[in-house]
């Protein structure tokens, strides 16, 4: 194959993914007004599948016990702001350190696994099936089992009140998730442009650098997207691996509302609706970028 | 996807090579493992007298929410000054503090001091892990036998309890008041006065029977002002409390959905408005002023013959203190002397709207806080859980919770439910 | 391919260097993660499988004395009452859960490759489910699924004809009903990000000729997009299957297990042991259990990979 039919093969990829929406061009008007009709339908969707979520928006702003009624208050008619003064003032500074603890295993957990995927899906890698099923399987072990051995070894490596120790700990959650399903979408990338950029004397690293990645992207943002979801909402290595001295994640921090036989669902809710503000933003920032056609199609020209 | 070509020429067998890896990766986990072993606790747990004690302390506890956490920390800051022990404070939920105490042994980095739910405290002296406290010289007269009953193993203390608590029935004035009902005192009066405040959306009772240690907490003061023990689930007199219960249930006075609330989501209820009655302790004491929503009065709770005292569950935390080695021991016993001592006990037990675990203490706290009265002439005769059952509680505990969900839900009868608790508990 | 147009020894040399470096090269993509792995989880592994070997106490947490009792653990856990129900619970659970989550993320999926205005910020919200606590999830769900003053008994008793609310939590089959809904709540943004992902991979180009030459929605998904999707479809509910039996915190969370043990699956069970009992021998052992459970779904996973063509 010629490095000239190799571009081409990558032009005609990339033009196939512009043209993932044939159908609004022609007929623009009547395609606009379909269009939001499927807006409407999308909103609708949203409303019945996140009421919990306004659930709680709602429980946020009233007194706790305010929902338990025979007849809900759909709307918080005995509205407070307690519940969001307490968090604004305690809860700040564990979102940040929330925010910080996500980001790092998004960091680590895709440094890590998008090699490794690579390698699984498309290099020559002694024991394939049996580092798979590896990798599978040890996703088994109960958080909790973790978290104790985690402890015993990061007491004695000094680790505990550690940024980097509890973004370690958190990748546990996500590396081996990612490295599933990079690797199944890094199936479908086509061995010809691999194989083309290697004659065109890219070394293994630049076929990574070059090929893989950037139409990987999807699965990739995919992979960093869940690791951020699993540093943000992780309890277990957060109590385990903190002593409260140094810093606090908010999922820790949001105790602050509650004690061994009482609890103030009031600030529990207002804490977790701020703390959803912030990974709101970013995942809507994110979803952008998770675009049509990168990694080139599943059928072969 | 190529296939290949490639496929027909490798060099060495598939086999031994997947066989070598798989030995290899077994082989570093080991190394790994071996490297990371768990070793004995170190420090000695005899006489720590004679030891300058150290100048800064690891604390653990369970009071995480906002007044529970600011109150503790006061006395802990006055303590510290006082002693000049400096203390570096930890507190977690209380369902995870016993793994952080255990995975601290297997660490050997144990806490010097750590306050853990009496409940709890037993099997701890049993791993070995805990100092007896009498090696430091508390003056524990006037203390309620409950708390020293809890603590003790063997013959021997090992922990001092800054603040108890125990159960009590709360009742709605104006639900009674409107109802022309004088609150209960026997088991009998219960009975009806829930019923006739059953109405609408309204129960007239409301219990914590969750599946865990706080529905088994709920039930010890039916189940031993009856005479039951918890040695022996399938007796009459234990048959009889859970059968009391479930009548509430099957009156329709209680909801089912109480297998389901904790006693905070109880209390959540109570001032909402949705039960005339709860059974809880005086934790939320704070919280239904705050809401300012109900006129409530507390009575002990009701006995199933007239004239008789309620046997209670004793609840409230107990500061112990690790074998972490003696200087550090003798730093925690100071901290620990001074937190109570009659002035902190005060503070704290007022700040936390707790007991005070000494009488004449008590008798002061009430004087500030009348509303605690019932509480404290309750916890004078309050039972400690673990007491004759050490490590043997939990089993027996998660199986009466079992059963008590059982029967008040109706899947069996409460002689069934309890029969199966006994078979499990073995 | 270069190297078929050569021939004779000069090609089989080349081809194993080739091999050669390719495998060197493979190593050296995979040693990073492959000492993660090792370090992070070789020993929580070991030492879960050990104890589930020993009589293991709050006493072996401080002395390190943990006497071998081969097999007992396992005994009792298999010859305890409650281990058929566990096994029972959860599989419904996990096959309720996934096959409603599945179903529902798919159909999503292929209703977001419309481009709509505001089609992307939907779907990011579509992921807020899982970003929640699940402490907060938990209880948000337990109020709501209250008999007496909860939301879903009340919409539900709009309804003409139904007057007596669910008792979601307090009834041991409605219970079970109730934390698969949770789950299924929870675990749909994973599978509709995976499936979208997955749909979005596949060439819009080859659903022109298929409209051309007449086919319907319904011929064109399940002649075209199924298969297509086909790998991602397999790992997203190998994965699913492994991450649901794993579930905890929303059990826990609306049922403590309960009412007496009617929702207790595998993993609340072995926490059950573990931190309720102090019985760690045996909770170990029924984390094993999982992990075995596991390790065969894996199995079956990779042998679907080899005979769906993965050439190696």
């Amino acid at each position: 194959m010629t490095r000239v039919m190799a571009r081409n093969r990558r032009t005609q990829v990339r033009t196939s993914a512009t043209q993932a929406t044939p159908s609004l061009a022609p007929h623009r008007g009547s395609g606009e007004r379909r269009a939001w009709i499927h807006t409407v339908i999308g909103v609708v969707i949203l409303a019945v599948l996140l009421f919990p979520l306004y659930w709680m928006i709602n429980a946020s702003f009233q007194p706790s016990g305010a929902l338990l009624k025979p007849e809900p208050s759909y709307f918080p008619t005995t509205f407070t702001l307690d519940g969001y003064r307490s968090t604004f003032a305690t809860q700040g500074s564990n979102v940040v350190t929330s925010l910080i603890v996500s980001l790092g295993t998004v960091v680590i957990t895709l440094l890590l696994a998008t090699p490794a995927a690579y390698a699984l899906a498309k290099l020559r890698v002694p024991a394939r099936t049996s580092l798979m099923l590896v990798v599978i399987t040890v996703q088994m072990i109960p958080g909790i089992v973790m978290a104790n051995a985690l402890y015993i070894v990061f007491a004695r490596l000094r680790l505990i009140d550690n940024y980097l120790g509890l973004m370690l700990a958190d990748a546990t959650t996500a590396v081996p998730f990612a490295i599933l399903i990079m690797r199944a979408f890094m199936q479908d990338i086509p061995q010809e442009l691999m194989e083309a950029a290697r004659i065109d004397g890219a070394g293994e690293l630049g076929v990574f650098r070059s090929i893989v990645v950037p139409m990987s992207r999807n699965s990739i943002i995919t992979a960093g997207l869940f690791a951020f979801l699993h540093g943000w909402s992780d309890f277990l290595f957060a109590v385990t691996l903190t002593t409260g001295s140094a810093f606090t994640p908010v999922t820790v921090g949001i105790y602050r509302f509650m004690g061994a036989q009482t609890a103030d669902w009031n600030g529990v809710m207002a804490t977790a609706t701020v703390a959803s503000i912030p990974a709101v933003f970013l995942l809507i920032l994110v979803q952008k970028y998770i675009a049509a056609g990168i990694t080139g199609g599943a059928v072969k020209e | 996807m190529t296939t290949g070509t490639h496929g027909n020429t490798r060099t060495t067998p598939r086999r031994p090579r997947r066989l070598a890896l798989g030995a290899g990766i077994l082989g570093m986990s080991l190394v790994v493992s071996a490297c990371s072993g768990t070793t004995p606790g170190t420090g000695s747990s005899g006489p720590a007298a004679s030891v300058a004690p150290a100048s800064s302390i690891t604390e653990i506890d369970y009071f995480t929410d906002a007044t529970s956490s600011d109150a503790f920390k006061k006395v802990l800051d006055t303590c510290s000054t006082q002693t000049g022990v400096t203390i570096q404070r930890q507190s977690l939920p209380l369902k995870e503090l016993l793994p952080k105490v255990l995975q601290g042994a297997s660490s050997g980095t144990m806490p010097d001091l750590a306050f853990v739910d009496n409940v709890n405290v037993q099997q701890l002296a049993e791993t070995g892990a805990l100092s007896p406290i009498d090696d430091y010289g508390f003056d524990l007269s006037g203390y309620v036998k409950g708390i020293v009953d809890a603590t003790t193993l063997n013959g021997k203390n090992y922990g001092v309890s800054p603040a108890i608590n125990t159960l009590a029935l709360f009742y709605n004035k104006k639900m009674f008041a409107d109802a022309g009902l004088t609150p209960p005192t026997t088991w009998d009066e219960l009975t009806k006065d829930a019923k006739a405040l059953t109405s609408g959306s309204r129960y007239g009772f409301a219990v914590s029977a969750p599946a865990s240690e706080e529905g088994t907490w709920q039930f010890l003061p039916f189940f031993w002002s009856n005479g039951g023990d918890l040695t022996k689930l399938t007796a009459a007199p234990s048959v009889d409390a859970l059968t009391y219960l479930t009548s509430f249930v099957k009156d329709g006075s209680m909801s089912q959905s109480v297998v389901n609330w904790a006693q905070a989501d109880v209390a959540d209820q109570f001032i909402a408005g949705n039960a005339a009655m709860m059974i809880n302790g005086p934790w939320n004491i704070s919280k239904i002023d705050k809401s300012g929503k109900v006129d409530y009065g507390i009575v002990p709770i009701p006995t199933p013959k007239a004239g008789q005292d309620p046997v209670v569950p004793l609840g409230g935390e107990v500061g112990v203190i690790p074998a972490t080695g003696a200087p550090t021991q003798a730093a925690a016993a100071e901290v620990l002397k001074c937190m109570t001592a009659d002035a902190q006990m005060l503070k704290w037990a007022e700040g936390n709207t707790r007991i005070a675990p000494r009488a004449s203490t008590a008798a002061e706290e009430i004087k500030a806080m009348p509303v605690l009265a019932p509480f404290a002439t309750t916890v004078l005769t309050a039972r400690a859980r673990t007491t004759g059952l050490g490590a043997k509680y939990p089993v027996i505990s998660q199986a009466l919770w079992t059963a008590i969900q059982s029967a008040l839900t109706g899947a069996q009868s409460p002689e069934a439910a309890l029969q199966a608790a006994q078979k499990s508990v073995g | 391919m270069s190297t078929i147009d050569r021939t004779g020894v000069r090609e089989r040399g080349m081809r194993s260097r080739t091999h050669r470096r390719e495998y060197l090269v493979g190593i050296a993509f995979g040693v990073p993660a492959a000492v993660y792995v090792v370090a992070f989880f070789g020993y929580p592994l070991f030492y879960n499988v050990l104890m589930g070997f020993q009589n293991y106490t709050p006493r072996s947490f401080y002395t390190g004395e943990a006497p071998f009792v081969g097999l007992a653990n396992y005994q009792t856990v298999i010859s305890s009452p409650t281990f058929w129900p566990a096994i029972w619970h959860t599989a419904v659970f996990t096959v309720g859960s996934i096959a409603f989550q599945f179903a529902i993320g798919l159909g999503l999926a292929l209703y977001f490759t419309r481009r709509f205005p505001l089609s992307g910020l939907l779907r990011a919200m579509l992921l807020l489910p899982w970003l929640l606590p699940l402490i907060v999830s938990s209880a948000i769900w337990r109020w709501m699924y209250d008999k007496d003053y909860g939301v879903v008994n009340a919409l539900l008793k709009l309804i003409p004809g139904v007057d007596a609310g669910v008792p979601w939590l307090t009834q041991g089959n409605w219970a079970l009903v109730a934390i698969i809904i949770a789950n299924i709540w929870i675990g749909i943004p994973f599978n509709m990000v995976l499936l979208h992902g997955g749909l979005q991979s596949i060439s819009a180009d080859i659903y022109e000729a298929a409209k051309l030459d007449g086919a319907g929605a319904w011929q064109r998904f399940r002649y075209m997009t199924w298969p297509l999707l086909k790998p991602v479809t397999l790992v997203v509910l190998m994965l699913g299957l492994v991450y649901t039996i794993k579930v905890f915190d929303v059990i826990m969370g609306l049922t403590g297990g309960g009412p007496a043990n009617q929702t207790q699956t595998l993993t609340t069970w072995s926490y059950q042991y573990s931190f309720q009992l102090f019985k760690f021998g045996p909770g170990a052992a029924v984390s094993n259990l999982l992990i075995i459970i596991a390790t065969v779904v894996g199995l079956l996973y990779l042998r679907s990979l080899r005979r769906s063509g993965d050439p190696r």
